[in-house]
């Protein structure tokens, strides 16, 4: 008997259809088949595809969307996985490579809106118990160091450090320029102090 | 309710603090009712222990250094991640509000509207609560870099609501200072 599960926002219609796998032991309303998903993207195009293009889009689109929270959002997904998707021109470039040949890429434009959408979407299909799928996708964890440094322009970054080495230099040649005190000439050595101690009596 | 996320539990740096106090805030500017839904919500899903009335939930933001009264004391990762938790639901309840503001598809004088209504809002609050001689205050209150900054706190919200915001939002709240 297929199954089919539907998650909904605003714009966004996924539905996803497959089979209880019996023999794993699941129950008869758990999808662990996947034999095919639909996605409406309202306002730019009804699209279809399997089980691993439903996973390379969980797999780049939410990686995206955890970069984004964090300011620094950043391609995920190679040229050669069937989904991948970036920042351009203050939107986010969903591209979609068809696994058909002659087929050309697609590219869709979706703002925030569309897109808080569509992660909605995808963060129920991944939480959905009645879904027996793996859905990778890296540890969410901090992002390092270096991933965030270009959330600040280089001039800003830089100018601390400037400023600092700028002041020490200017503070080294200030005090090169002062002019050393000389030290006081020593007092003429008194021959009679040294040579004819007074002993007392 | 997402489950707590794998990595080991550490306090949220003061930074983590100062935006998630900041995210508090937008909600409360788009709801004028948002104070009282952060206490509904903190009893419904059972954080009383953490967070028994306003006042203690008021002190756990107080943390944050941008506040007019400020507390040195970091909230335990316990309490952080109820406060996590709070602006996560808050999200997800005013998601459609979120939603709209950032939408492109909205007529652009409506939309104008609701932008000027929500930082007009969100400029009260700061002024009433937060040190005004702070340079993260300034800046959210300055004309030309306050709606950029106002527009990158919304964004937040709305990618922190639904099933999996509150894994997505810790983990953001914990990246280092640059």
């Amino acid at each position: 008997m297929k199954l089919t599960n539907r998650y909904e926002q605003t714009s966004c219609r996924l539905q996803v259809e497959g089979l209880p796998d019996l023999s794993a032991g699941q129950g008869d309303q758990t999808i662990g088949i996947l034999t095919g998903f639909s996605l409406d993207l309202a306002g730019h195009t009804e699209l279809a595809g399997q089980r691993e293009h439903l996973q390379a889009m969980v797999a780049a689109v939410l990686p995206y969307a955890r970069q984004l929270l964090s300011g620094v959002p950043r391609c995920c997904g190679a040229d050669s996985d069937p989904v991948a998707i970036r920042p351009h021109a203050g939107r986010h470039q969903l591209e979609l490579r068809s696994s058909q040949p002659d087929t050309p890429p697609l590219a869709l434009q979706l703002d925030d809106a569309e897109l808080a959408d569509l992660v909605r979407c995808l963060d129920q299909l991944r939480l959905d118990p009645r879904l027996a799928l793996p859905f990778e996708q890296p540890p969410l964890q901090p992002l390092r160091r270096r991933e965030l440094r270009h959330r600040q322009p280089l001039a800003q970054r830089i100018a601390a450090p400037l400023v600092g080495v700028g002041v020490l230099l200017l503070s080294a040649v200030v005090s090169a320029l002062l002019p050393l005190q000389r030290p006081a000439p020593a007092p003429a050595a008194n021959p009679a102090a040294v040579s004819s101690p007074q002993r007392g009596g | 309710m997402a489950d707590a996320p794998s990595h080991p539990q550490r306090p949220l740096p003061r930074r983590g603090i100062e935006r998630l106090d900041l995210m508090l805030l937008c909600a409360e500017a788009l709801d004028l009712n948002g104070g009282e839904a952060m206490v509904w919500l903190s009893e419904e899903m059972g954080f009383t222990d953490l967070l028994p009335n306003r006042v203690e939930l008021w002190k756990r933001r107080c943390s944050n250094p941008l506040r007019r009264t400020t507390r040195r004391d970091l909230p335990t990762p316990a309490e952080s991640d109820a406060l996590i938790r709070i602006c996560n639901a808050l999200a997800d309840r005013l998601y459609p509000m979120l939603r709209s503001l950032l939408s492109t598809a909205e007529p652009p004088q409506l939309s104008a509207q609701r932008w000027q209504l929500f930082e007009g809002r969100l400029a009260e609050l700061l002024r009433e609560r937060f040190n005004l001689r702070r340079g993260g205050v300034q800046r959210l209150l300055d004309p030309e870099q306050g709606p950029s900054l106002s527009r990158e706190l919304i964004q937040a919200l709305a990618f922190s609501a639904g099933p999996g915001g509150f894994e997505r939002l810790k983990a953001s709240l914990m990246d280092p200072v640059v």
